[in-house]
């Protein structure tokens, strides 16, 4: 469903991102760690279109993203559903009006959206916000918003972009459980956290570490795991979900909790 | 797709809100071009009527020398019909002429003579004849120095005055408009582009936020940029509109001012064509100027 190789990604001097491969299958649900400034941004925004591929592939269900003219970008987009780090709501608009937006592109029907809108709003807890301007809405509810608009339109592929950043960690649980019906479904799911606890509330999920730009650590055979000469070392077996757990938390901790 | 594009126009027209007074600006200057390209048009049309009754017609005055045997006239008179563009002819014998100059000063039949009873033996005027040509030759100048010559060489003719007055008017016209009317309204259209075009990209620029979230949800540019070039085609409309409707008033006022003898031009109001043509002119205008704006980024 996404294929990923070789793809590296420069600001300026600066790699953002180094040499990542990795494919994630119809119907995988995978977390993509890593501290602040790692390159899951840049990564996402790679798979979506919004930054265009330098060097490397990209394959997103079936589409060469690199070959993609201007004018093709719409349609990627329409199978992927984007959850961003800065939500990209409007302030002006109403709950019902932000979520809506995708169907609203589409030009479908007004009672068809009416209902997909208010199903989807319920099952995030939005459905008495509906009228409420979103620049009203707190920073949890904007999130949640954010999170509404790319569930309505029943994507193949869901990005998350720190999706729970917002919210607290009771929420952030019952969230992750609703990415996983979309997973259900058979959707795939790339989800960007930092929340160690998060994780090790899942234990069967795949995790993807990525650190200054490098896929240091995962624990399925889908990612290739960059080794760099001075990088720390990596326990042996460390396929193993539990260990690359363990080894969130020392970053953690050695982050010092100071990610957004 | 009928309900995109239906919701993607009132968008456009909701686009009015976004800069109002740049928007505003626009429509009043929109509305001056067209009026005064309609004013002009207006003009044309008013000309070209009262030259269309006269266009390409050329007329000889024919003068004989007095005296001259006005059988022999009557027969030259009776020639003329076989020259190639003849219209017609308005002959006048001495005692014609002298009963018309008679009347032009307002005297009834006959007064003159009996107020001036040697007038009565013999008009002191000579036989005159107002001949009338619509020559469809190409070399217009040399087809009249050549007929006047052969006028000329008409046994007892005296003098022979071309007046291709109407046409050279016509000409001149033509001239003015060619040069001067129709460059400054392609200048002011230009002007007007212009002047659309940046007042769409404000719009665009107003809206940036928004067109890149609905980028990013997946929405094609031409959902994007519909409204944009709504927004311009609908202001131009507008412009267009209310030249129309200022036109219109202007005319209620002004249409009888140039209806007096001897001009009796009764000035026209423009045919549906034109009025099609000043609604469709800037509105294409706007189209094209706002696609041009929107186009670039
Ligand atoms: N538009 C940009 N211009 C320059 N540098 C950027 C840009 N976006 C990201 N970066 C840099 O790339 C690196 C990775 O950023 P990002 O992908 O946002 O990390 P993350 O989302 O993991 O916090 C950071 O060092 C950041 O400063
Ligand atoms: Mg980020």
């Amino acid at each position: 469903m996404i294929h990923v190789r070789h793809l590296s990604h420069s600001f300026g001097p600066y790699w953002a991102l180094k040499d990542c491969t990795f494919s994630l299958e119809k119907g995988d649900f995978v977390f993509l760690s890593g501290p602040s400034g790692a390159g899951k941004t840049t990564l996402l925004r790679l798979l979506h279109g919004s930054l265009s591929i330098q060097r490397g592939e990209v394959r997103m269900a079936d589409i060469d993203v690199k070959r993609l003219t201007r004018q093709q970008i719409p349609s990627l987009r329409r199978q992927v559903g984007v959850v961003f780090q800065d939500f990209k709501i409007l302030p002006l608009r109403t709950v019902q009006q932000n979520i809506a937006l995708p169907l609203d592109i589409r030009g479908l029907a007004p009672q068809h959206i009416e209902r997909r809108v208010r199903a989807v709003a319920r099952a995030l807890g939005l459905d008495g916000r509906l009228s409420v301007r979103c620049g009203e809405l707190s920073g949890g509810e904007q999130q949640r918003v954010a999170i509404a608009r790319a569930f309505v339109v029943n994507p193949q592929v869901l990005l998350a972009d720190e999706p729970t950043g917002n919210l607290d960690p009771e929420l952030s649980l019952r969230l992750v459980e609703l990415f996983k019906q979309f997973q259900a479904y058979g959707a795939t799911v790339l989800f960007a956290t930092h929340s160690i606890d998060l994780m090790r509330r899942h234990p069967g999920a795949h995790i993807m570490r990525l650190e200054q730009g490098m896929i240091t650590n995962a624990n399925w055979p889908g990612a290739h795991i960059f080794r760099r000469p001075d990088a720390m070392p990596v326990r042996p077996g460390a396929s193993n979900a539990d260990d690359v757990r363990a080894d969130e938390a020392e970053h953690d901790r050695r982050d010092g909790r100071d990610r957004s | 797709m009928k309900r995109i594009l239906l919701r993607l126009f009132l968008q456009g027209i909701r686009d009015f809100g976004i800069n109002p007074w740049a928007q505003a600006s626009t429509l009043a200057a929109v509305t001056l071009v067209c009026f005064l390209s309609g004013l002009f048009l207006m003009a044309l049309v008013t000309l070209n009527q009262q030259l269309g009754m006269v266009r390409g017609e050329i007329s000889f005055q024919v003068y004989w020398h007095r005296g001259t045997d006005i059988s022999q006239i009557r027969e030259q008179w009776q020639g003329y019909a076989h020259i190639p563009g003849f219209l017609g002819v308005k002959t006048f014998t001495p005692e014609e002429a002298l009963e018309e100059l008679g009347k032009r000063l307002g005297r009834t039949s006959g007064s003159l003579e009996k107020e001036f009873p040697f007038l009565a033996e013999k008009s002191p005027l000579p036989a005159t004849a107002l001949i009338s040509f619509a020559p469809n030759n190409r070399n217009l100048e040399r087809w009249i120095s050549e007929t006047t010559l052969f006028l000329e060489s008409q046994p007892g003719v005296s003098r022979v005055v071309a007046t291709p007055l109407q046409d050279e008017l016509g000409r001149a016209w033509r001239k003015v408009s060619k040069y001067v009317m129709w460059p400054s309204i392609s200048f002011l259209t230009l002007t007007l582009g212009l002047l659309v075009g940046n007042t769409i990209r404000l719009s665009q620029m107003a809206r940036s936020h928004e067109t890149e979230i609905l980028q990013l949800v997946g929405a094609f540019n031409w959902y994007i940029r519909t409204p944009l070039i709504i927004n311009g085609a609908t202001l131009s409309l507008s412009g267009g509109l209310l030249a129309l409707g200022l036109l219109f008033l202007v005319h209620m006022q002004v249409h009888d001012v140039l209806n007096f003898p001897p001009l009796l031009m009764e000035i026209q109001f423009l045919p549906w064509q034109l009025m099609l043509a000043l609604l469709l002119a800037p509105t294409c205008m706007g189209i094209a100027a706002s696609w041009l704006a929107v186009r670039g980024q």
